[in-house]
């Protein structure tokens, strides 16, 4: 029984300790209405790998991104949007269903252009409804599609190749055959678990002639293999039932990767481009009589460069000897492939797949490393879309301007500096260019604004940029007498310090430290890697083709980073799995890589955060992918690395890059997944996908502007996409989310001020969405607000209702945003329209309450509006405007009444008018002058004629006052002088306007008793100032 | 202008066909007209008079409006703005028109919307006597929408002719599990930029009215963002409005 006891308090101390924290809230019930934006850029684009077109409508064209998704044009490719948001963002092969083109759509995930970045997919998905839903139908373990072939005349029956895993064994690689749309699925060939499926065709006449290429193929993180006598191309002539090679005329010997397509035009000829041991007979090969004899036509570079990476022909669908390679530059041939040209100018590099428009061969897309093209002459010159932002950053920082701006560099596209906000949105042309080739790491200088550190491929160049002055120096360190070479990883570390600005570290095996940005560097460590010599072979990379790039450097450090609290404390993760720490500037280094539990050997340490709020507490990810170990790891010390305990829970599905600390709340944290962003709120025991205007695309790096609270990602496939102002996350607590309703605290709302010029881009190219720069009012709802009302009201300090919002009703956070500005005064009614209606005068500086009714409880809060402290106008100046804006307003609106007041009294006059018949009465009763004179004063009121547009009359005294009130409501500073004094002459024009309507008021009183002894029909007191106010007309 | 011309005509499009709103698989369906007053209700419903605002926060706009549904497939929405009535869109059964924004005259709608719009009016509910009108529905699994766990159901109506090619009229409705009634629809741009484009209008304040359930708030949401909210202060029922107010004005 004490044992029982004992036990019992013990496990209650333990629930109590941990059930203090954990909030096992997960995704929208978190996130409500919070989401993200994405600011591209589509400059450049990024790496599309495959493209399909629909079978019998040329304005339809899909293209699949390496690891951005799948973009759909409708309209021939000047506008693209993204279709599959909520799933692998990795593309391997798409496919139409041609009975139903518009309603069925195949993509297969999983790039097959195998290079070391690439990621990993997870099935075969389907749509039935043109691409608005997607259903994954299953081969799960597949990890690369590279085709789907689906049979024209039962379109149940669709085949698919697997090229499966790059980095281990599977057993998963094949064809596949599914006979009911993908419901179940049948491994119809099989060669081996290192021998995947890179390419199956289909005769279009004939469905039951398939040919699948195989293809030999292998990665670690230090080599690449392409080729091995498995690779072959095969043949089945009975629907897939068997199969035979088909190598008559083909090269002897290891085969490597096999491309193969069929003319559409006349399924006799075959193309094959084949790697082989040989120089001399690698290249393209043309069968006549539909693979059963080879002939070598062409071993032009193009034919043969990189096969692992350009491995694909597209044959003009109405000439069979009109045919396109895939390739560096990517070639064309006009006569059957006996010759090549250049597809000539306007392409990126890196050519991966074409398409020929279905009724006109001389309008070609393609695709590359940079993009979607488009050409109309036959492939001689090229225009890039520039609408799909599937920029694939490594990494991304931000600095302290306002607004900030973010860095990052690409995959293939340079490194670049674009701003975080701009007037009318982030457009392609706001992007800055610091850095050629591969772009990785990018940071600004701390403190100088003008200085940008970036990089090219295994640190071939690290520049130090002057962006102001366009000037940059390469300041790589080099290796000293005694050193040996240095080995720099393809994406090499560098990174700045928060302790001293003109420091810079950069990574080979070593550490280097400069003090004086760049120039001169100092080695502060020893070799921090394996240093294994197996593992160094990289000149012996490649297979039957050599591939020696630098990507496969290894043995060589990646991440570093500085403990904010201490700069002595420096932490060094490198790819062949070492954690090393200093906490003596580099004096000494601890290894304590031995000291992680259940972490498999040599798995890359990918990144390591120092905590914000304590010397020994760091988190460390590792990468195990290419180790074929795609499970996540995420750790965490309190000792200086002595021991860690895993962070990670059920809830985290994919490898992990990247992990960010809040600075405010240690529980709070970030993950950057290869499926997409995660967050924690209670310090690692729960994470939830953060999916709000998020797909699950890889994350490589967080960043997190502090100023703005704004978490800042670099996505390997979708560009740069912030979430703005994570404070919110930070105060749910246990107590906030059991409440019906919480409000958050937030930081006073800055009014920003702008000219409202900007924004120019063309239709289809890409805006980048800015920041929100209205208040927000951030609420906590326990349950979804469905049935009753629930209103929102704001009100200044004496109490009088300023705006009347549309509440948010999310469970979880939601976001409510106020323009802070007065609805629009109630105008006069013309003919026209004028601006002053579209316009509210924006409130003063100050604090306002938020009043939430829900049911029947009330909910209040303050919302603080604060001038912006960069603004050139002073608190005099404002006020100026604040009364003269709201004197023009109050003017529109007296001049509306005194309009209204015409219109009103107008139909009775005219009515008493046509019964004044004698000419006594008529004296006695001057009505019909009096309705002459209201004619004429308010056509000098307002315009009663026109349109809107050119057929626009002169302007009255509305449109006056109008437009004045809208120069002055729309500029937050003190009104010119010239329009102080417009307003006084608008002012007494106004007056005297309702001087004279007062008068006849006072007239018609005076003559009331009169007229009803004289039986004339009574004029009607007109509604007040206030009924015409309320009114909707 | 534009832009707030062609939110305007979005938010209308997708969201004044679906004042009355519906839901599941046959069940979910039978549960919500159950759930929202009963068959016999709804049957009773020969028109409805919705007065209340469009707002649009981003612009700070907040029209008066008057939405005006008769069976079995006539609706006019009539904002007020600076005194003047705009019209966007109105449909009498068989023609749709809209204020022209320069002129503040009615224009008729290009035949081929009118005949979209054809499809796409349904008075009082898309779900009632769907299947009489050749519509089909089917349930696709669960989806959560604003934390709430919800029946998807795809209403497939007959289909339409965009740009001259037949192509198929289909929308999501999420019900919410646990009280029935639907908390959002997803419909999809048909046309021109917005082809494709999903659209997602959340409904909520959901009030009886003469014994049935109507939301009384409407956001309506791309990629998340709220591009417009009507927000009704009243709906009366049965009010007789007259066929002529929904024809395109002759003068």
């Amino acid at each position: 029984m004490k044992k029982y006891i004992l036990f019992f308090f013990s496990t209650l101390l333990f629930q109590n300790l941990s059930a203090q924290d954990a909030l096992p809230l997960k995704g929208d019930e978190i996130f409500g209405s919070m989401r993200a934006r994405h600011i591209g850029p589509a400059l450049m684009s990024g790496r599309v790998v495959e493209l399909e077109g629909h079978p019998t409508n040329a304005k339809i064209l899909y293209a699949g991104a390496g690891g951005g998704g799948v973009w759909k044009t409708n309209d021939g490719g000047v506008t693209y949007n993204p279709i599959f948001e909520k799933h692998n963002q990795s593309i391997g092969a798409i496919a139409i269903d041609p009975k139903n083109p518009d309603q069925v759509i195949w993509v297969g995930t999983g790039e097959v252009w195998t290079r070391n970045s690439v990621t990993v997919g997870d099935g075969i998905y389907k749509s039935t409804d043109g691409g608005q839903n997607w259903t994954n139908m299953g081969l799960p373990n597949s990890e690369r599609i590279s085709s789907i072939k689906i049979n024209p005349n039962n379109t149940n029956e669709v085949f698919v190749g697997v090229l499966g895993a790059l980095w281990g064994n599977s057993a998963d690689r094949g064809v596949y055959k599914t006979t009911n749309g993908g419901k179940t699925w049948e491994k119809i060939f099989y060669v081996n678990e290192f021998t995947g499926c890179s390419d199956v065709t289909m005769d279009p006449k004939n469905p039951s002639v398939l040919y699948a290429s195989f293809w030999e193929f292998r990665r670690t993180a230090y080599s690449f293999n392409s080729g091995g006598v498995n690779s072959a191309l095969y043949k089945s002539a009975d629907g897939g039932k068997t199969w035979n090679k088909i190598h008559n005329g083909f090269p002897s010997g290891k085969l490597g990767r096999i491309a193969v397509a069929i003319a559409p035009s006349n399924p006799n000829i075959l193309y094959s481009v084949i790697e082989s041991e040989k120089d001399t007979d690698k290249g393209l090969y043309r069968s006549d009589d539909a693979g059963a004899t080879w002939k070598r036509t062409n071993g032009d570079f193009e034919l043969v460069v990189r096969p692992f990476y350009f491995s694909r022909i597209v044959v003009d669908p109405k000439d069979p000897n009109i045919i396109c390679k895939a390739s560096l530059n990517g070639s064309i041939s006009k006569d059957g492939g006996k010759t090549f040209r250049s597809i000539g100018g306007g392409f990126h590099s890196d050519v991966h797949d074409f398409w020929f428009d279905i009724n006109n061969s001389n309008q070609i897309f393609g695709c590359d490393d940079g993009g979607v093209y488009r050409t109309l002459d036959g492939g001689n010159v090229w225009e890039k879309a520039k609408c799909i932002p599937v920029s694939q950053f490594y990494q991304v920082a931000v600095d302290n301007q306002s607004p900030f701006k973010v860095y990052g560099g690409l995959q293939d596209n340079g490194s670049w500096v674009g701003p975080s906000s701009k007037p009318g949105g982030i457009e392609n042309r706001d992007w800055v260019s610091v850095g050629q080739g591969d772009g990785f790491r990018v940071f600004p200088h701390p403190k100088n604004p003008s200085i940008v550190y970036s990089e090219m491929q295994g640190a071939e160049y690290i520049w130090r940029v002057n962006i102001e002055k366009n000037q940059a120096k390469t300041i790589k360190p080099f290796p000293e007498a005694n050193d040996p070479k240095f080995r720099f990883n393809w994406n090499t570390p560098i990174t700045t310090s928060v302790h001293n600005a003109d420091r810079l570290y950069c990574g080979s095996q070593f550490l280097h430290k400069s003090d004086d940005m760049g120039e001169t560097w100092v080695k502060i460590s020893p070799d921090l890697t394996t240093n294994d010599p197996t593992k160094q072979q990289q000149e012996n990379s490649g297979g039957l083709s050599a591939d020696n790039s630098g990507a496969e450097n290894h043995c060589t450090i990646f991440a570093v980073n500085e403990s904010p609290l201490d700069e002595k404390i420096i932490w060094v993760g490198t790819d062949d799995g070492n954690v090393q720490v200093t906490f003596d500037g580099g004096k000494n280094w601890n290894n304590v890589t031995a000291n992680i539990p259940n972490l498999p050997k040599n798995t890359w340490a990918y990144f390591i955060e120092p905590s914000n709020f304590d010397k020994n507490t760091a988190y460390a990810v590792f990468d195990g992918h290419t180790q074929n170990d795609f499970k996540p790891y995420v750790y965490k010390t309190t000792d200086g690395g002595k021991t860690w305990k895993s962070i990670v829970t059920a809830d985290l599905k994919s490898y992990v890059r990247n992990i960010k600390e809040d600075f405010k709340n240690p529980n709070l944290l970030f993950l950057g997944t290869e499926g997409g962003l995660y967050v924690t709120i209670d310090g690692g025991q729960n994470w939830s996908q953060f999916k709000n205007n998020m797909p699950p695309v890889a994350v490589h790096w967080i960043a997190h502007q502090r100023e703005e609270d704004a978490l800042v990602l670099a996505t390997h496939g979708r560009g740069v996409i912030i979430v703005d102002d994570i404070s919110p996350l930070r105060q749910l607590t246990k107590e906030t989310i059991g409440k019906d309703l919480q409000f958050f605290d937030r930081k006073p709302t800055v009014m920003r001020e702008n000219s409202g010029f900007g924004g120019y881009a063309a239709m289809g190219e890409f805006v980048g969405e800015n920041p929100t720069s209205l208040a927000q009012i951030v609420y906590f709802l326990k349950s979804r607000h469905t049935f009753g009302k629930m209103s929102v009201e704001v009100f200044d300090q004496k109490g009088t209702k300023v705006a009347d919002l549309p509440a948010s009703k999310s469970k979880g956070i939601n976001i409510l945003e106020w323009n802070y500005r007065l609805v629009p005064p109630k105008v006069a009614k013309g003919k026209t329209i004028v601006r002053g209606g579209f316009t509210g005068p924006t409130v003063p500086a100050g604090t306002y309450k938020v009043k939430i009714t829900k049911a029947s409880k009330v909910y209040e809060t303050d919302l603080v509006l604060k001038a912006d402290p960069k603004s050139i106008h002073t608190d005099e100046d404002r006020k100026v405007q604040n009364e003269v804006a709201m004197k023009l307003y109050n003017m529109n609106e007296e001049l509306g009444y005194v309009v209204d007041q015409i219109d009103n009294l107008m139909p009775t006059l005219t009515d008493i008018s046509t019964k004044l018949t004698t000419s006594k009465l008529k004296k006695q009763f001057p009505v019909e002058a009096m309705t002459k004179e209201m004619t004429a004063l308010k056509e000098t009121l307002v315009v009663l004629k026109g349109d809107n547009y050119v057929g626009t009359a002169e302007p009255q005294l509305r449109e006056k006052i109008s437009g004045l009130y809208g120069e002055v409501a729309d500029y937050a500073g003190r009104p010119s002088n010239a329009q102080l004094a417009n307003l006084k002459v608008l002012t007494d024009k106004l007056n005297a306007a309702k001087s004279k309507v007062d008068a006849w008021k006072n007239q018609l009183s005076a003559l009331a008793p009169a007229m009803a002894k004289a039986q004339l029909p009574e004029v009607k007191s007109v509604r007040s100032f206030e009924e015409f106010k309320a009114s909707d007309m | 202008m534009k832009k707030f011309s062609q939110i305007l005509l979005l938010t209308v499009l997708s969201l004044v066909t679906n004042l009355t709103f519906a839901q599941t698989a046959d069940d979910v369906i039978n549960k919500y007209f159950e759930a929202t007053g009963g068959r016999a209700k709804w049957a009773a419903l020969k028109d409805v008079k919705a007065t209340g605002k469009l707002k649009v926060p981003s612009q700070g706009l907040e029209l008066p409006m008057v939405m005006l549904q008769k069976s079995p497939n006539k609706q006019k929405m009539t904002m007020t703005f600076q005194g003047k009535e705009i019209v966007q869109p109105s449909f009498d059964g068989n023609e749709g028109w809209n204020t022209n924004f320069m002129t503040m005259k009615p224009e008729k709608m290009e035949a081929e919307d009118s005949e979209i719009m054809k499809q796409d009016t349904d008075f009082p509910d898309a779900f009632w006597n769907f299947k009489e009108k050749g519509f089909s529905i089917t349930l696709e699994g669960e989806e959560s929408i604003e934390g709430v766990a919800c029946h998807k159901i795809k209403l497939t109506k007959k289909p339409v002719k965009v740009d001259g090619k037949e192509e198929e009229n289909f929308s999501y409705y999420f019900f919410d599990k646990e009280n029935s009634v639907p908390v959002m629809f997803r419909s999809v741009g048909k046309k021109g930029q917005m082809k494709g484009i999903a659209i997602e209008s959340f409904l909520s304040d959901y009030q009886e009215v003469n014994g049935v359930f109507l939301p009384f708030t409407i956001n309506q949401k791309m990629n998340g963002k709220v591009m417009a909210s009507v927000v009704i202060e009243k709906i009366e029922t049965n009010v007789n409005v007259d066929d002529k107010v929904f024809a395109f004005p002759q003068n």
